[in-house]
């Protein structure tokens, strides 16, 4: 019951009345916004979660065990629910049919230790949106969730704006005001990995593994990231495109609007 | 030495030895017997001259017949000693028929082994020395022939057993070389059960029974050390986890001195190694226990220049020049092994190059070889190793491991070469055919 009043009281302060209750999510979408529950057992994983998710008119939940996931998810909507496999109480995939079940639009990243290709195809042939396996980078998981969150809400028209940046997500074409920007595979990828992290310092390694896969190897020589970022912030300053990358303290670099 | 070799060896010898002890033995008993038998014939002799002399008191008529002769002479009183000889017979021919033929011979006789009695015989005052001679050649034939279907027999006996010994061997065997099979066959890996082979001899149930035993057990602990090692990976994922998220944070705070930025960096690093062994770790049990079944026709053209085009970027930023034929290849196998396979082969071949090096990757109908400049020194058949490093490598040491177990578990074979400065790994196809019958 305290997670119930707790859950209002943050809706309350969050969405602003004035709007019918049917506009609130999107609003919130519009504004970037999103309302996400995090299930997962490990504390420590779970609190990095909902810190890294919990900005600016995001809404963090989360349940440590089978029960309590099942309550909230039975009395709330939200726009992406993180789901590990292995809970306390029960299993992930039984909330995943339980949700299928009721129809519930909610869309659902499932977490898991495994990485077998059964589970990974058990789980999206249930109905999960995408499947990520620990470990995993922060900004990866913050990636995933804003690319099933985007897919959910804007039904074939997908265009990511960000101010003067306007991503064609189908025809996978970037324009800086009217100006197109001609960039590579990994770079188209790379701007929306940053674009989903905005604000956030992705660290190098995150970077390598989004971009050449699990289990990359090649961190002897983070060079390659380096002139990939290089390549891209030049396309874009030339294509008339504020410089939104900053390298930081080494470690990685960050996206930031100022 | 094979032990029916042996077996027969020490066969062959004691029964050659046991045979010549008893020939010698079996010789001297029947001379023994046939010479007492000639002996007691001269005795009866010397008794009917003593029972002549007693009735008649002269000596009697000394005749002479095919295989009996009797002289007198006459010797001084008490000069000879009763005693029995070894002499020779001299036989005369009787109508001059010729037999015995090959003895040595005169004017119508020759001389034959004979057995003779010394005794001596008083008549009236006169004292004569009796010779008694038997020929002794019946019985010798006889001992000659008695001998030689003796030695006939052995010998007969000898190849007999020979042949049994080589049948019985082989056939008592049997269960020993089905045994020896399996073992040979025999895969610590998979689920095959040793199978029983019934039989009734004792010692081959035990064996059977021991090696089941064995096998089983040694199955069982390959299994949970595997399911340990299994286990100890899957724990250590969420730690990781929560190390990786940790950091993922602690980097959102600001201001960081450079000091502080080089530990984090460090960390991160480890962080990503520590991950990068458990998921080679855990990719490896998975590829032994055949774990990644789903199979399906795989274009391997297509895989690999999916593959190239995934490092572009990184061939133009380490300045290496990729040279490749790709021949159209389908194989049956599972694509997510494919892809590991690849990419390590690539990455390795990426990995230990320079800049300004060289790859050259080539596709056929019967084998894959990439290859790349590098360490101008070849590697050693321990690079499929697991943990094997070269100095200085950042990897996992299971990439090679890995690759290697995937074309196993294909049935392909991958080797290393060093050919003209270029280090080359070869996966070859062949094997495949006989691995989908």
């Amino acid at each position: 019951l305290n997670a119930v009043k707790k859950q209002s009281a943050c809706e309350k302060s969050t969405v602003q009345t004035i709007y019918p209750k049917s506009l609130q999510h999107s609003l919130r979408i519009f504004k970037n916004q999103m309302k996400i529950l995090i299930i997962e057992d490990e504390q420590g994983l779970r609190e990095s979660i909902e810190e890294y998710f919990s900005e600016a008119g995001n809404i963090c939940e989360t349940a440590s065990d089978y029960p309590s996931a099942m309550a909230k998810i039975n009395l709330y909507r939200y726009d992406c629910i993180l789901l590990d496999v292995s809970l306390p109480g029960g299993s992930g995939i039984d909330i995943l049919k339980g949700l299928k079940a009721n129809n519930y639009p909610d869309g659902v990243l499932i977490i898991s230790a495994k990485n077998s290709l059964d589970d990974r195809l058990e789980g999206l042939n249930i109905g999960a949106d995408d499947y990520l396996v620990k470990p995993f980078h922060l900004s990866e998981l913050k990636a995933r969730v804003t690319a099933i969150i985007r897919r959910k809400s804007f039904n074939g028209s997908n265009f990511l704006v960000f101010n003067e940046l306007t991503i064609d997500l189908l025809a996978k074409e970037v324009k800086a005001g009217k100006t197109p920007v001609k960039l590579t595979r990994k770079e188209y990828a790379l701007l929306l990995y940053f674009i989903a992290n905005k604000g956030k310092v992705v660290s190098k390694n995150a970077i390598a593994e989004h971009l050449w896969g699990d289990g990359i190897d090649m961190a002897d020589n983070f060079d390659f990231i380096y002139s990939h970022i290089k390549n891209i912030r030049k396309k874009l300053v030339e294509a008339g495109c504020n410089d939104y990358i900053q390298a930081a303290y080494g470690m990685g670099y960050k996206f930031t609007e100022a | 030495m094979k032990l029916a070799e042996r077996y027969n060896r020490v066969n062959f010898i004691t029964t050659i030895i046991v045979m010549v002890i008893t020939g010698v033995i079996y010789y001297q008993a029947i001379s023994w017997i046939l010479t007492d038998q000639k002996d007691k014939d001269l005795e009866v002799e010397e008794q009917e001259v003593f029972d002549y002399v007693h009735l008649n008191h002269q000596l009697p008529q000394t005749f002479q017949s095919n295989d009996q002769q009797i002289t007198f002479t006459q010797a001084k009183p008490g000069s000879v000693e009763r005693e029995f000889i070894n002499t020779t017979y001299y036989k005369r021919w009787d109508n001059g028929r010729h037999h015995h033929k090959g003895r040595r011979h005169r004017d119508g006789g020759e001389y034959e082994a004979g057995r003779g009695l010394v005794s001596s015989v008083t008549v009236g005052d006169k004292y004569y020395k009796i010779l008694v001679i038997e020929s002794k050649v019946e019985t010798e034939d006889l001992i000659r022939l008695i001998f030689l279907i003796t030695l006939g027999v052995i010998l007969l006996l000898l190849l007999v057993l020979l042949a049994a010994n080589r049948f019985i061997l082989n056939r008592l065997w049997q269960p020993f070389y089905n045994i020896m099979q399996e073992l040979r066959g025999f895969n610590i890996a998979d689920n095959k059960e040793m199978p029983k082979f019934e039989n009734n001899i004792e010692e081959f149930n035990e064996l059977n029974e021991v090696v089941s035993v064995m096998t089983a057990k040694a199955k069982r602990e390959y299994k949970d050390l595997k399911a340990f090692t299994e286990n100890a990976s899957h724990e250590l994922l969420t730690p990781i986890a929560v190390i990786n998220s940790k950091l993922d944070t602690l980097i959102q705070t600001e201001n960081f001195s450079p000091v502080q930025s080089k530990l984090l960096n460090d960390l991160y690093g480890g962080v990503s190694r520590l991950n990068r062994l458990n998921q080679s770790l855990l990719l490896l049990v998975k590829i032994e226990n055949h774990l990644l079944h789903e199979q399906e026709q795989v274009n391997l053209r297509v895989m690999v220049e999916e593959m190239i085009s995934e490092f572009d970027e990184i061939f133009i930023d380490k300045q290496i020049k990729l040279t490749h034929t790709l021949e159209d290849k389908e194989i049956y196998a599972n694509r997510y092994l494919v892809e590991i396979l690849l990419s390590n082969l690539l990455r390795n071949a990426i990995r230990h190059n320079y800049a300004g090096g060289e790859i050259i990757i080539n596709l056929s109908s019967d084998s894959l070889r990439i290859q790349n400049t590098g360490d101008p020194l070849p590697l050693t058949e321990q690079v499929f190793t697991r943990f094997h490093k070269s100095s200085g490598s950042e990897g996992s040491g299971l990439g090679l491991t890995i690759s290697k177990q995937i074309c196993e578990n294909f049935g392909f074979s991958l080797q290393y070469f060093y050919i003209a400065n270029y280090h080359t790994f070869v996966i070859g196809f062949l094997n495949q055919t006989i691995h989908l019958m």
